[in-house]
């Protein structure tokens, strides 16, 4: 960028004003990594500038610029991707939109029409107050709108709504040359042509940013309950998640966790996890119109478990005890992190989870070291972690990783399920799809951004 | 009568505190925002009930004075570990202070005696005074101790428990009957099974009335128009918002701004 600066740097003052431009890396440190874990997490670049558009107009004159003087930027939401997705690393703008973040609610449609910078929890609060829900919990509540679409955001709570995706009614989005999309809308239907809308959801701000969404919530149930069912063997816990899906209950969430870990999770935060019984156990979410609904169904589950070999099932119902246990569930792995190489997101077929945790611990076994799992059982979206040893990455750990990928894909799955490939994962993204598939793809990202100016070096390998 | 110690926990059904708004208009909690629950210190009584009935068997009722529906909150109780439950309702009661809603608590408990010990949360969430369960103490001519964070031993004849008062803490040996109010502090109350949830669901709860005490008690000192005090306004602090400033300039210029803006403040 060295060169351009001056002119650069005096257009996007005239655009945004003064206040709202950046330069000084102190005041940006902020925006120069996410949560991936250290040991794999990218550098950031140096000479960067920071910019806070306050509309899509602005964006819209943000990008134009940078397309012609060829300048990349880095689009980041709340930085809570585990991937390096929203790392700046070269040279170039660091596009935050955390000024935009109107929220509207039409109660008429159930659907929210959301800016890209309004947070998971604004949103979450809005539709509340609202008297609706927002069923979806990828963790971190700080993640922002325009982050959950362009990364497809998962996490708990996909069972029975699913991920982003399936939330994303409409998109406002604004390309490279400033021009700017309005895919589909308050709709439930939309049928007009190839759907680019789903081609920007999960694309990690490579293709275009999104400045505006229309997002669906649901009525919010009246009533809402949180099992724990403990389980003395893992297999039995797995095969209960099937069991439980084709009894026709569907709960919002089915989280496997395992009793090591999830009491780590709890003292970390000073807390007690209610169930001590059985080292595997199933954490459920579910909601109901009425506590009889909602009881019954929770009989059903348990029977279900019960014939596979569970403990005794225990029931939260007040939302101070669930909301405990949704919390030490995702600080998992907040204490895990600090002795975290990484953090994998394999996903194959429900029904493969078991065979996928037998194959890790097979790996575990091999290289004699501990891989501590937890994962949405109800997604197939196992997360396994690479952990250090004596507080140094070990030598096989990137042979680890990669017999798990390729576990994960004999037995029919991807390497991520919703942490996307961000910068870390690029090089074995492209070792693990299709030529033709890698090829259709590179198309695509030319076709929206030509001049390779979006989030460059992410997602796509370069060449 | 079951071997061990006999033992009363008062409970109060209150709205759900993460849940419930309030009507800054009308100047009280919108009751039907929310949910209702066990008053979360009373769980912690219970809880330590539920301990000590392990430890030297016994029975626990659970007591509450509240609306037809506080029936569901005493159904919870046993689900979490409770043998048995009484509601106190009747108009009669309602609009009760807490002297008022003590002395027909203290009525009851004298209707289930013989008791070994009295069990309460060291306040409510809804009324916060931490009143009701040394009065229902003082009602009955019983010792009591406040603000317990432990139970440090319990037999038969006597408990012994440790409050803390600031910066000391008190260990106390009591005999029976006598009552405790218990802190957040003295446990974590354990989550009911769903099987024991739905047995409670079906269960009976006593249902007494001012008549149901008329043995005992005298009218005059229940509900609304026999409490001496009354509560003339309630209201919620507004929440104010943080607030950012951006300082810009030189090392010197932005020492000043914040200078100036700390004498702001500060003033």
């Amino acid at each position: 960028m060295t060169g351009t600066n001056e002119k650069v740097l005096k257009k996007l003052e005239e655009t945004v004003g003064k206040d709202w431009v950046v330069t000084e890396r102190e005041f940006m440190e902020n925006y120069l990594q996410d949560e991936t874990p250290e040991s794999v997490r990218p550098s950031a670049a140096n000479d960067l500038i920071l910019v806070k558009p306050s509309s899509t107009e602005e964006v819209s004159q943000i990008l134009k610029l940078a397309n012609q003087e060829k300048i990349p930027v880095f689009p980041v939401g709340g930085r809570t991707g585990l991937v390096g997705a929203s790392v700046p690393t070269e040279p170039g703008i660091i596009l935050s939109l955390e000024r935009m973040k109107k929220i509207e609610i039409d109660r008429q449609n159930l659907m929210a029409i959301v800016e890209a910078g309004a947070t998971l929890g604004e949103l979450i609060e809005a539709s509340e107050a609202a008297g609706l829900f927002f069923p979806l919990h990828p963790g971190d509540e700080g993640a922002q709108i325009g982050g959950l679409i362009a990364t497809n955001a998962g996490g708990v709570r996909a069972v029975k709504y699913g991920v982003v995706r399936n939330y994303v009614k409409g998109i406002e989005a604004v390309l490279p040359t400033g021009e700017v999309l309005n895919l589909g809308g308050r709709l439930i239907k939309n049928n007009a042509g190839y759907d680019l809308m789903h081609l920007i959801i999960g694309s990690e701000g490579t293709l275009c940013v999104v400045t505006k969404a229309v997002i669906k919530l649901y009525a919010r149930s009246k009533f809402s309950a949180t099992l724990i069912v403990p389980f003395q063997r893992r297999f039995d816990a797995i095969k209960s998640v099937q069991a439980i899906l084709q009894s026709g209950v569907v709960p919002l969430a089915i989280e496997y966790v395992e009793l090591k870990e999830i009491n780590q999770a709890a003292e970390h935060l000073n807390e007690e996890w209610p169930v001590q019984e059985g080292k595997a156990q199933l954490m459920l979410i579910l909601t109901a119109i009425s506590e009889d609904e909602l009881l019954s169904a929770c009989e059903k589950i348990s029977e279900v478990c019960e014939k596979n070999g569970a403990g005794e099932t225990v029931i939260a119902e007040t939302k101070e005890e669930q909301d405990k246990i949704l919390r030490v569930r995702s600080n998992i792995y907040t204490t895990l992190k600090p002795q975290m190489i990484d953090i994998l997101d394999v996903t194959v077929p429900p029904s493969r989870l078991g065979d996928l945790m037998n194959a890790v611990d097979e790996i575990a076994r091999k290289h004699e070291t501990h891989l501590p799992v937890y994962g949405h059982a109800g997604d197939g979206n196992l997360h396994i972690h690479i952990m250090k040893e004596e507080d140094k990455p070990p030598d096989y750990a990137s042979k680890v990783k990669r017999e798990i990928y390729d576990a994960g894909i004999r037995l029919g799955g991807v390497i991520t399920g919703e942490h996307g490939i961000g910068k870390i994962r690029v090089d074995e993204f492209a070792l693990t799809i299709g030529e033709k598939e890698l090829s259709l793809m590179k198309g695509i990202k030319k076709l929206f951004d030509p001049n390779n100016i979006l989030n460059p070096g992410k997602v796509i390998p370069s060449g | 009568m079951k071997p061990g110690l006999k033992m009363i926990v008062l409970v109060k059904q209150v709205p759900e505190i993460e849940k419930v708004r309030f009507d800054y208009e009308k100047g009280r909690l919108d009751r039907s925002s929310a949910g209702a629950v066990i008053n979360p210190f009373d769980l912690n009584a219970l809880e330590a009930a539920v301990q000590i009935k392990e430890k030297t068997g016994g029975e626990i009722t659970v007591l509450s004075m509240g609306p037809p529906q506080a029936k569901e909150a005493l159904k919870d109780a046993l689900a979490r570990g409770a043998d048995n439950a009484v509601l106190l309702t009747d108009v009669k009661f309602a609009g009760a202070d807490t002297l008022a809603t003590s002395y027909t608590l203290s009525c009851a408990v004298r209707k289930l005696e013989p008791f070994d010990l009295i069990l309460c949360g060291e306040k409510t969430i809804d009324g916060d005074t931490a009143q009701v369960g040394p009065e229902v103490a003082e009602f009955l001519g019983i010792p009591h101790v406040a603000y317990v964070e432990k139970i440090l031993d319990v037999n038969e004849n006597r408990v012994v428990t440790r409050s803390r008062m600031e910066r000391c803490y008190y260990d106390i040996e009591m005999r029976f009957p006598s009552l405790i109010t218990v802190t957040k502090d003295a446990n974590t109350p354990r989550l009911p099974t769903l099987r024991d949830k739905i047995k409670a669901r079906k269960a009976e709860i006593t249902i007494w009335s001012a008549d149901d005490l008329s043995d005992i008690a005298h009218e005059a000192i229940f509900g609304a128009s026999n409490s001496p005090t009354r509560v003339a306004k309630v209201y919620a602090p507004l929440s104010s918002k943080r607030k950012a400033v951006f300082i810009k300039g030189t090392t010197e210029e932005k020492a000043r701004q914040i200078a100036s803006l700390l004498a702001e403040l500060v003033l």
